[in-house]
């Protein structure tokens, strides 16, 4: 027992670094954006400790063009999020369904082109949407926020829907369900869960998106452009005014994350190896 | 099984959006890359070879940024798993509060990179600044700016860490606590060293998984440019450029746009491989 308690102390030291690590950051990050900072001009250091929500209403109310920023952020990604895993899931429902010769360096190749980042095309990609017309639009935003996510989505939705048995299908079948049926009623809630949790990772990943629409639009605005306005050409920006957009920015995925963490606890990159 | 036909319906509406909106403007990226392309302007198009790359790799700023992206890279990548998966391992087994740690860690991961550029600059700066405040209340000597010279790469690495690190555990988690209890069970009866554990227990079982997940922080690192474009802007001089703020700069502030194109195209080019070394790989794992 003796010998067991140096252990658990390291054990709990470590989490408490961590945590400290992780947590203080935004601790200062939160308390600057009530007005709550140090001044460390002086020795030892002071602070001003008036909570305020002033830089709250600078950020919402001086600023008009914030709140359109989170509102067409929310429309974009909600968007993106729902045509992503709604054009993944049926691709990855076909695949699962069938068998051909590449079929699973298909899925592979999934991973390999998630894992393009946005800089290597972006640039191209201005010319093509200025040719379709779809420059500076929320339709060509969200196309290509889509194209971004969907190989992602799709990777992942198939290892929940590879793992789905075909018993459950067989006897939807023999009872006389179509396809759709079958999708609609038996597929989908077996897979909601996992369905589910790919989503909140989605709309995350398009919530803090920057490049797409920082080369992509001029007038539609999302939250990371805007603080990329606010930072590269606007006025003198101060830090509590910084603070309070990023806490704005932050509480929607924040709140989504911490009401589906039980959901989230599932989500799996489940790792497809097989050669063809 | 489907019907040949619905299998190309259902597949049709994934193709006909990733197509065009990123397999088209890559391959489109490549192409220009061999040529004197401009935007929008009529010129005749003619095939220069390696001219751009050539033009693009000669510079000693896009130089510089190839050796900042490397060191970049590998401290990020390695840091970001271990610690990632030390994390995993401290969180595996159920005790109080173990859902709270694991919703708090994974908050620096839901800051976009930009907030994340905008939050550390200003937390680093010596007015209201974190590591300012530290050093004068322990009346230690006043600290050099962290973003000032020869420090600035070593800041931002520490940034993405702080960043990442937790989304490793994230990723890493479910594949632990799949590991059967038996394994914990004869660690705990031979007196393992914690090294031990990760070395026969955790990396063997966790070998594929990681790999996936290197791949996705690899190519997320070779293309690094958002928390950078706000912390430093590539400064001081060029210590902290990448290939991705390089590109962005040529093609936005330069109106380079083949040079953008081209140096993007390297970027791809060094994902590209990454990926074909991880399908060999897991192919290789898997036989």
């Amino acid at each position: 027992m003796k010998k067991l308690l140096p252990r658990v102390s390291w054990d709990n030291l470590f989490l408490i670094l961590l945590l400290l690590f992780c947590v203080v950051p935004l601790v200062w990050t939160a308390l600057a954006s009530f007005g709550i900072s140090p001044n460390n001009n002086v020795l030892p250091p002071t602070w001003t400790l008036t909570p305020t929500l002033d830089n709250y209403v600078e950020v919402g109310v001086s600023d008009p063009s914030f709140l359109p920023s989170v509102l067409s952020s929310l429309a974009i990604s909600t968007c993106a999020t729902l045509l992503t895993v709604v054009v993944s899931f049926l691709a990855v429902y076909a695949l699962t369904h069938s068998r051909f010769r590449g079929h699973n360096l298909l899925v592979q190749s999934f991973l390999i082109l998630a894992s393009l980042p946005v800089i290597s095309y972006v640039i191209p990609l201005q010319n093509t949407l200025r040719i379709i017309h779809f420059y500076d639009t929320f339709m060509g935003l969200v196309l290509s926020e889509t194209a971004l996510f969907a190989p992602l989505a799709a990777y992942v939705l198939y290892g929940y829907l590879s793992q789905l048995s075909a018993d459950i299908e067989d006897a939807a079948r023999l009872d006389g369900a179509g396809i759709f049926q079958t999708l609609r009623w038996i597929i989908l809630p077996i897979a909601a869960p996992g369905v589910a949790a790919t989503a909140i990772i989605i709309f995350v990943l398009g919530w803090n998106q920057l490049l797409l629409p920082l080369i992509l639009t001029g007038r539609v605005k999302t939250i990371p452009t805007h603080m990329i306005d606010y930072f590269v050409f606007e006025r003198e920006l101060t830090w509590p005014v910084a603070a309070a957009a990023l806490i704005v920015s932050l509480l929607p995925i924040g709140v989504i994350v911490a009401l589906a963490h039980q959901l989230l606890e599932q989500f799996h990159l489940t790792v497809l190896h097989q050669s063809d | 099984m489907i019907s040949r036909w619905q299998r190309w319906l259902f597949l049709a509406p994934f193709f006909l959006i990733v197509v065009p909106f990123m397999i088209w403007p890559a391959l489109f990226g490549l192409f220009a890359s061999f040529t004197n392309y401009v935007p929008f302007q009529k010129i005749s198009l003619h095939y220069i070879g390696f001219t751009n790359y050539a033009r693009i790799l000669s510079q000693p700023e896009f130089q510089k940024a190839i050796i900042n992206v490397i060191v970049f890279t590998i401290f990020t990548v390695t840091i970001e798993l271990l610690l990632g998966i030390l994390i995993a391992y401290r969180l595996r087994k159920a005790f109080p509060g173990r859902k709270l740690i694991r919703f708090v860690l994974l908050i620096p991961w839901l800051i976009s990179p930009v907030a994340n550029g905008v939050m550390w600059r200003f937390l680093l700066q010596a007015n209201a600044g974190l590591p300012n405040y530290w050093s004068e209340l322990l009346r230690m000597p006043a600290m050099p700016s962290l973003l000032g010279q020869g420090l600035a790469l070593p800041t931002i690495i520490g940034v993405d860490i702080w960043r990442k690190a937790p989304l490793v555990m994230f990723l890493t988690l479910p594949g632990l606590e799949f590991i059967s209890s038996a394994y914990w069970d004869l660690a705990e009866l031979e007196g393992m060293s914690l090294y031990v554990r990760l070395r026969h227990i955790v990396f063997p079982h966790l070998r594929l998984l990681i790999l996936t997940v290197a791949l996705l922080l690899i190519s997320d690192a070779l293309a690094t440019s958002e928390s950078i474009l706000i912390l430093t802007g590539g400064g001081p001089a060029s210590e902290t450029i990448t290939p991705g703020l390089f590109s962005y700069n040529q093609a936005v502030n330069v109106f380079d746009w083949v040079g953008g194109a081209t140096s993007a195209w390297l970027i791809a080019a060094a994902v590209l491989l990454v990926g074909m070394v991880y399908l060999i790989l897991i192919r290789h794992e898997a036989a």
